[in-house]
């Protein structure tokens, strides 16, 4: 059982780094727009739509 | 005179409004040919097409606004905003050396609408990052200036039908992000902390039952303990600092004893941690803290998105002006504008600033700061006010007052006075909740000390169990939870609510005020009747007074649009507060009040009936009459006759004369009316009826009603209307269709009973639990999730409102607001 005086604390570690990790998402923006992202992904023929890209999205496809 | 008929078929494709009879618009969208019902949708709906865009039809939820005027806008229109005073004032620039800037759209519905953004407008040159706020409706953008100008994006965006605003720097959004930001802070903290601490409570129940050695278990006991601590401090931050705002003002808030509850049980278990013994409740704490700060933040959102009022004033004024220098004249923004600079403002501009005419007539529409909708004429010497519409002619204005110094801004603060008047029924709930408040209080140290008699170590967890156990959070959740899902299930319906308390009192309606212009009738004008005097057949008149109006941006001219073929017209010209004038065949022609044709003819020809009568004439002979008039929207007779079913009392009070009020009264079958009224009329007509212990609805549109508006118990406003109008108003019906209006009218009841419901729950759990904490039979973590699944029924309950709506628009007759059918993605 004394390994539980190992892991717990571990786990309370793991869960402070997650927080600063969420912290650090909040401030750059990620959850400031939860609305569009989901479109994304149903965007198949990108490359067709933007032929004049700048984008950096497009890129990817 | 054919009406429009709009129960034929689907309605348009791009903006789902009903296709007038005998327009027949087509576009070609992912290769399938589409009715449209205007040019301006199929200018938008070719864009969309060419652009590769069509799976926006696929993708949106509701149904984009008519696009206002056919022609596309192009970057000329915003040229002011390539000047270096506007990106110094507006943007800033980063470190890339890329500008940054804000830019409220109208029109933004869904996140489809900030998808084509995205695209459309992403996708040009030099913009590096381009981000569409869907709640706010604004834009976010970083782009290169060098490379792609600002009025190019701006044009872009107009085109598509998102007109864009600059948006002034303002404290209002930063803080509404901000909020939101750190409440997804705390949300995420307690979350992560209840996740832990509950597991070790856990360890710890099932230890105690398979034997746990104490040393294990107080371990369980500490580290609870350095979890929940700093957890419960950061995470419940609001709740503290709630209650000590509203005990520091002498009063009771709701807030009070859920941070009493936290704070007790946080501290005594500490306290029994390090020196006692018994048990703990750094669980149920943390709990606790988690799910009060959901529902806070789904009512947090609610209301962020409910009201936003955008800068209402930057809305009604114009992007740019011309300003006179002494070489010539240049586009400036209206930040660059002084007191005593010169303009020119010409024939369909708006008058960006107060001043006085230094040469030149013009034909002003100050509809929207009077409410008279036909033009005035104004000349050398007198005033025009900001905001009005020059529909003919060309002045040069020396400004006198700008900005916040201007009637239209004052009209803008009168309204918030208005509304400031409002919340009686915030006040109430408020005071309501102190009571219940204090009764809790009480009894929970009542109940402590009892208990303290009988059996102390039961004490504690006693007076925890009532304190949690009584959060008024599902009484205080009840309303705003059901109204913002009814929100949702309005907007679907088109009708956009930014106040949603007043759906409560929109049951509660017993008379109704209309406002005649704009709002029971259309704002373009028809052809009613055609009298043919002599020399001249119906067909021929009617095609020639087409041609005729051609030139002129009067209202009149609207009604004449749909008769001109285009064939050439010479000498044609525009005739100020008069008419029209042009020679055709060798003939020439005059169109317009009698007094202008007179001229002509030597004598006043006689009107041949009542309303409002235009000559045609050559210059031996009268040739035509036409009747026009403002034809009812589409949905009024329907409007009238249920509100009337409804048992309410409906009033219709205009600006506008007496004899057009009285006709639209008649023909609507309405009783009660009120002639040229100015806005403060209209108010006080409104507040007689409330004195004399009515409740009433005013619905309207443009600035001059907004005082009005907000006078009212509830208002509602058309979206066609003035945007100044749109932001003011409690529910906002998009379209123009008023069996919207009949609509929310019919939706209310449901959302009273909803709340009923809610409070009705909420209040006989709270009833019911609280003898039983009180008497020991409930422990504070059995409290926490009683309290949790209370509210948790409460949201649920509410959420029904968000669903459930469609199949009543097939019922009330209207609207193709229905989602598009889905169709293969066939566009390549």
């Amino acid at each position: 059982m004394n390994i539980i005086y190992v892991l717990i604390p571990l786990s309370i570690i793991l869960m402070v780094l997650a927080i600063a990790f969420f912290f650090w998402a909040v401030r750059n923006d990620q959850f400031d727009d939860l609305d569009t992202p989901a479109l994304d992904i149903l965007d198949e023929d990108e490359a067709d739509s933007k032929p004049d890209s700048t984008d950096p999205d497009s890129k990817q496809g | 005179m054919t009406q429009t008929d709009r129960h034929e078929h689907g309605g348009c494709w791009h903006c789902g409004e009903a296709i007038p009879a005998g327009v027949e618009i087509q576009a070609d969208i992912g290769g399938r040919a589409r009715a449209m019902c205007c040019h301006g949708c199929q200018t938008v709906a070719t864009l969309i097409d060419s652009a590769g865009l069509t799976r926006y039809y696929d993708f949106r939820d509701a149904l984009p606004e008519r696009p206002e005027g056919a022609a596309e806008a192009s970057a000329r229109d915003f040229l002011a905003w390539d000047r270096p005073a506007v990106r110094e004032h507006y943007g800033h620039a980063d470190c890339d050396g890329l500008l940054r800037l804000s830019l409220v759209l109208e029109n933004v519905h869904c996140a489809a609408c900030a998808w084509l953004i995205q695209r459309f407008v992403g996708s040009l040159d030099g913009v590096a990052e381009l981000r569409v706020d869907v709640a706010d409706g604004r834009a976010h953008l970083r782009f290169d200036s060098e490379r792609t100008p600002l009025s190019e994006i701006a044009a872009r965006l107009a085109t598509l039908g998102y007109r864009p605003h600059l948006d002034s720097p303002e404290a209002g959004v930063a803080r509404n992000q901000s909020e939101r930001r750190q409440m997804l802070k705390y949300i995420v903290v307690a979350g992560l902390g209840m996740m832990q601490v509950m597991s070790f409570a856990l360890s710890k129940y099932i230890g105690a039952w398979q034997g746990l050695d104490a040393q294990t278990e107080r371990f369980f006991v500490l580290i609870s303990m350095v979890v929940a601590v700093p957890v419960c401090l950061y995470a419940g931050q609001i709740f503290y600092t709630s209650a000590w705002r509203t005990l520091r003002q002498g009063r009771m808030g709701m807030d009070v004893p859920v941070a009493a509850a936290m704070l007790l049980a946080l501290f005594s278990s500490v306290f029994i941690t390090l020196f006692g013994q018994g048990d703990v409740y750094f669980d149920s704490v943390v709990m606790f803290i988690f799910f009060l700060l959901l529902g806070r933040y789904a009512v947090l959102v609610a209301r962020q998105n409910a009201g936003q009022l955008q800068s209402a004033l930057a809305r009604s004024l114009p992007v740019q002006a011309r300003r006179l220098t002494e070489g010539g004249s240049e586009m400036v923004a209206l930040i660059e504008l002084a007191a005593g600079d010169r303009l020119q403002v010409s024939a369909g501009e708006t008058v960006p600033a107060d001043g006085v005419i230094e040469s030149g007539t013009v034909m002003v529409d100050e509809s929207l700061l009077s409410g008279e909708s036909i033009p005035r004429r104004r000349s050398a010497g007198e005033r025009v006010l900001a905001g009005s519409l020059v529909r003919d002619g060309q002045m040069t204005l020396a400004i006198e007052n700008l900005g916040q110094a201007t009637v239209l801004s004052g009209i803008v603060r009168l309204l918030d006075q208005a509304r400031t008047f409002k919340p009686r029924m915030a006040r109430m709930a408020d005071h309501l909740a102190s009571w219940f408040v204090a009764f809790v209080l009480t009894g929970a140290a009542v109940a402590g000390m009892v208990w303290w008699q009988i059996d102390p170590s039961r004490s504690l967890p006693v007076v925890l169990a009532v304190l949690v156990v009584s959060c008024p959070c599902a009484l205080a959740l009840g309303t705003p939870v059901a109204l913002a899902a009814a929100a949702r299930g309005f907007a679907r319906l088109g009708v956009l609510i930014s106040r949603p308390d007043t759906l409560e009192l929109l049951p509660k309606i017993s008379h109704v005020v209309l406002d005649k212009t704009g709002t029971l009738t259309r704002p373009d004008m028809r052809v009613a009747e055609v009298r043919v005097v002599d020399g001249i057949d119906d067909d021929r008149a009617r095609l020639l007074a087409g041609r005729l109006e051609r030139v002129s941006r009067h209202p009149v001219a609207t009604a004449f649009a749909r008769f001109d073929d285009g064939a050439a017209i010479d000498q044609a010209e525009v005739v100020t507060a008069a008419g029209v004038a042009g020679r055709q065949h060798g003939v020439d022609y005059r169109l317009g009040k009698p007094a202008f044709v007179a001229e002509w003819l030597g004598e006043v020809p006689v009107e041949p009936g009542d309303g409002q009568w235009i000559a045609l004439a050559s210059r031996a002979q009268l040739l035509a009459w036409f009747r026009v008039d403002s034809p009812l929207r589409d949905g009024a007779h329907e409007l009238i006759a249920e509100l009337k079913a409804a048992g309410l009392t409906v009033w219709l009070a205009s600006g506008d004369r007496s004899e057009n009020v009285d006709a639209v009264a008649r023909e609507l079958g309405i009783e009660h009316t009120r002639a040229a009224c100015s806005p403060a009329d209209k108010l006080e007509l409104v507040r007689s009826l409330q004195a004399a212990g009515k409740r009433v609805a005013m619905v309207g549109d443009g600035i001059n009603d907004a005082p009005v508006l907000a006078g009212a118990d509830v208002s509602l406003a058309l979206s066609e209307g003035a945007d100044i109008a749109r932001t003011q108003a409690d529910l906002v019906i998009t379209g123009k269709d008023l069996s919207r209006v009949s609509a929310a009218f019919g939706l209310a009841p449901r959302v009273r009973r909803i709340v009923r419901q809610n409070l009705a729950w909420a209040f006989s759990y709270n009833i019911t639990a609280l003898p039983f904490a009180a008497a020991g039979f409930v422990p504070p973590w059995l409290a926490a999730i009683g309290m949790s699944a209370s509210s948790l029924l409460v949201v649920l309950n509410g959420q029904r409102l968000a669903r459930q709506q469609r199949p009543r628009k097939t019922a009330t007759g209207a609207h193709p607001i229905e989602p598009m059918p889905s169709r293969p993605a066939a566009s390549t």
